[in-house]
């Protein structure tokens, strides 16, 4: 069982002497496998909140609880992936995926066996002795999830991995990741700016207001993805033809434009 | 040949011609027209024969290859014991805002000094022997070699350090699997700084006082008033501290080959 | 990472460094690490300091030997800014320039500053003239490569905009590059300055009458440990005030591009 709990969570940011209110009373709970994307404009918190369950940043007041153990600070069964890929320079793609793994008491062969499933998985095949900065950021971001995935974690942080990526490969990014969920689901915290992105990969969406950030509504995706049997079309635009797709993203739009026309961007 | 290559062919002869030039006017100078006084600057064949007689029966207590020999030894010995002590003091200081905390006052009272300055002080407590040369060096290359390795810690990027705990790495691993390649750079520009620090100063404390060593053979010409010998013992000087630069930056490309613009064996 | 430090835990910690480093003084003289007239004790050197502001020593009061050294740091880090900056800016824009300069430079730059003291007093005595020569050897290499690339990295639209303006090239020398280069150059007198004021400790432990380099070296043959850390302690306190006024320097400087 590995969940996220928010319980009236609120942050505030001490600059220059005066207090910045960024999250105001969040309260979610992300269940046992489920995959939760966070959406929100610039500066809303939602990456906050991705990091307090991280254990990298803690909130004021209220508290973050993961299997209702308090985050006292980072470790690998909360593994994150960083929107800047966040690879070692100094280490091959293998050894980039086998650090974490290293430390865990796996017997070698077991790891080893590991690392080679998730280099298949992610399409990483021939590339393990390559460094980061031989490859392109749609395989270093593979690398990173890779990395994550390996560690066999019970919460899944992503802090817009594709944010750093092209267009193109940001979709094949999306689909690959889809793939991996629907077969191995885990308990995914999934943050983003981009409302079709959210979509496609939720089971629930969180909508957030802007600065201070509350949450404004919450969406379930997974029942509408169910009814209208998405996962049968394996290209993403084909999902995203479906009026039950178009209908889910433009409410999300709208929301967020209201967020944009109250606040002072 | 391409433009770049002209360039660089270019300068080649521009620069080869203009030393051949400053050769040529030398030996006019001095051997020709007298235009320079030979007691204050030697004639080319006077340097030769200064150097065939320093190797030949030896100058002040011995040959040029014993000078150079011994002062290679402290360079040596100061050099590693300051590197060995400087690089883990710079990496904690700047892993540990709490080490830094702690340390940096010391540090800040003493780094003003210049290493010069330790001389008298180095005398007064261990006389003219290698003890006080060796101190001295000790001190002039233990203070760029703390400087680049905490700043070269800092330079990781936040987000690397940030996987690192995530991924739950500590200790020695930290130390060796991630502080030590992600300053490598910095601490490789430490470790060039602090050897030239440790030539500069030795040839000063030589200078001072010693029985052997290029400093030595500085004293003892300028003592006779032998030009020549002064002229052979400061190319001499230039001459090892090129090629310990050298060197060093022949190693650093060998210790990271993850660089940029490498090949991955 | 560790989290930030709050500010309470930054200063204790700070004080207790500071405290712990002067304990560890008193407690090596207690040990004795070095004989007793070899260690003088913290406040011994405070009140020797004190002593030496009207006391003489060596010929002269501290304030007279820090005047004495910084005439010479004056003259050879002067001599050196004026001749590496217009040199190392000309160097950047006459490709002859740099292709004859360079080579010579590069093959007389790892002559460590202080190799020259021989020559140095041959030629120029030990008054003035010697030690100036050592402090410009030492603060010129930086000027110099600061200035030049400072000029080379100006943007080519500049430097083409002053040629479709028909500006000669003495002009574009002092009206273009300088002002772009400034913050390069700036960078160059700083660095240029530490070294120069490391070489005229050199200079002056080696070739000097008076100084502060001369002041310890004296203080030395006496034995005098305690007058020896007070001139290391000005004479790192000198560098410190000197490094300081160039930063407020290139912090007006850079102010005044910025607005």
């Amino acid at each position: 069982m590995a969940t996220i709990k928010f319980s009236d969570v609120s942050r505030v940011f001490k600059r220059d002497g005066k207090d910045f209110l960024i999250l105001d009373n969040i309260n979610l709970t992300v269940q046992d496998k489920e995959f939760v994307v966070i959406v929100g404009p610039s500066g809303c918190g939602k990456t906050t909140c991705m990091r307090m369950a991280a254990g990298l940043e803690f909130p004021s007041t209220g508290s973050v609880k993961v299997n209702d153990v308090l985050v006292s600070g980072p470790g690998p069964d909360r593994a994150v992936v960083f929107q800047q890929f966040a690879l070692f320079p100094w280490k091959t793609v293998y050894d980039n995926i086998d650090f974490g793994l290293r430390g865990q008491g796996i017997a070698k062969e077991e790891r080893e066996s590991q690392i080679a499933h998730y280099i298949a998985l992610m399409n990483l095949k021939g590339y393990e002795s390559a460094y980061p900065h031989q490859l392109s950021g749609g395989m270093q971001q593979r690398v990173a999830i890779a990395r994550a995935y390996a560690l066999n974690p019970q919460v899944l942080l992503m802090d817009e991995p594709f944010g750093a990526l092209d267009a193109q490969t940001r979709v094949v990014m999306q689909e690959e990741l889809v793939k991996v969920a629907r077969k191995n689901p885990r308990t995914v915290l999934f943050i983003t700016h981009a409302v079709e992105e959210a979509v496609y990969l939720a089971d629930r969406v969180v909508v957030m207001t802007s600065r201070p950030g509350k949450i404004k509504e919450i969406l379930d995706v997974k029942s509408v993805r169910e009814a209208e049997k998405w996962d049968q079309h394996s290209k993403i635009e084909d999902v995203m033809d479906q009026e039950s797709f178009v209908h889910l993203r433009t409410h999300i739009w709208k929301s967020l434009r209201e967020e944009h026309a109250g606040s002072d961007h | 040949m391409g433009l770049a290559q002209r360039k660089n062919y270019r300068r080649g002869v521009v620069g080869f011609a203009t030393i051949l030039l400053l050769l040529v006017f030398w030996y006019l100078a001095t051997t020709l027209t007298g235009l320079i006084n030979p007691s204050r600057f030697p004639r080319p064949d006077e340097v030769l024969s200064a150097f065939t007689f320093i190797q030949t029966e030896g100058y002040g207590n011995g040959k040029l290859h014993q000078h150079v020999l011994h002062s290679l030894k402290l360079v040596a010995m100061g050099f590693a014991v300051a590197v060995s002590f400087g690089v883990p003091l710079g990496l904690l200081m700047g892993y540990s805002r709490r080490a830094e905390a702690l340390i940096n006052p010391a540090f800040l009272l003493l780094r003003p000094i210049p290493p010069l300055a330790w001389i008298p002080l180095a005398i007064v407590w261990l006389g003219l022997e290698d003890g006080s040369k060796i101190l001295v060096i000790f001190v002039a290359a233990f203070v760029p070699s703390v400087i680049n390795s905490y700043t070269g810690v800092r330079n990781i990027d936040t987000p690397v350090m940030e996987a690192a705990s995530m991924l739950g790495i500590k200790g020695w691993r930290m130390v060796a699997e991630v502080l030590v390649p992600g300053a490598m750079p910095m601490i490789f520009t430490g470790l060039r700084l602090s050897l030239q620090a440790s030539w500069t100063t030795l040839v000063a404390a030589e200078l001072i006082g010693a029985l052997y060593g290029l400093g030595s053979i500085l004293n003892q010409a300028a003592q006779d008033i032998f030009p020549a010998m002064i002229l052979l013992a400061m190319v001499f000087v230039g001459i090892c501290g090129a090629s310990s630069t050298w060197v060093l930056g022949a190693l650093e490309n060998h210790a990271m080959p993850w660089r940029k613009g490498r090949v991955a064996t | 990472m560790k989290k930030e430090l709050n500010p309470q835990h930054f200063w204790s910690l700070t004080i207790t460094g500071t405290v712990g480093f002067f304990a560890f003084w008193y407690l090596a003289r207690g040990l004795q690490f070095a004989p007793p007239q070899f260690l003088p004790m913290p406040h011994e050197v405070l009140f020797k300091l004190f002593e030496l502001m009207d006391k003489p020593f060596a010929g002269a009061t501290l304030p007279e030997h820090m005047v004495a050294s910084l005439k010479r740091f004056g003259m050879g880090f002067g001599l050196a800014a004026l001749v590496g900056v217009p040199l190392g800016l000309s160097m950047g824009w006459f490709r002859l320039l740099d292709d004859v300069i360079t080579p010579i430079f590069d093959s007389v730059r790892f002559i460590a500053p202080v190799a020259w003291v021989p020559f140095a007093a041959l030629w120029f005595g030990t008054g003035i003239g010697g030690p100036t020569l050592i402090i410009f050897a030492g603060a010129f290499p930086p000027c110099l490569i600061n200035a030049y690339r400072g000029a080379r990295n100006v943007e080519v639209r500049f430097l083409e905009a002053a040629s479709m303006l028909g500006v000669g090239s003495f002009k574009t020398i002092t009206e273009v590059l300088f002002p772009a280069a400034v913050p390069s150059i700036i960078a160059g007198l700083r660095i240029g300055a530490g070294l120069g004021w490391l070489s005229l400790v050199g200079a002056e432990l080696i070739v000097a009458s008076s100084g502060m380099g001369n002041l310890i070296l004296r203080a030395q043959s006496a034995l005098a440990t305690d007058t020896v850390m007070v001139g290391m302690i000005a004479i790192g306190a000198i560098g410190v005030v000197i490094d300081i006024l160039i930063r407020r320097l290139e912090k007006i400087l850079l102010r005044h591009r910025n607005a």
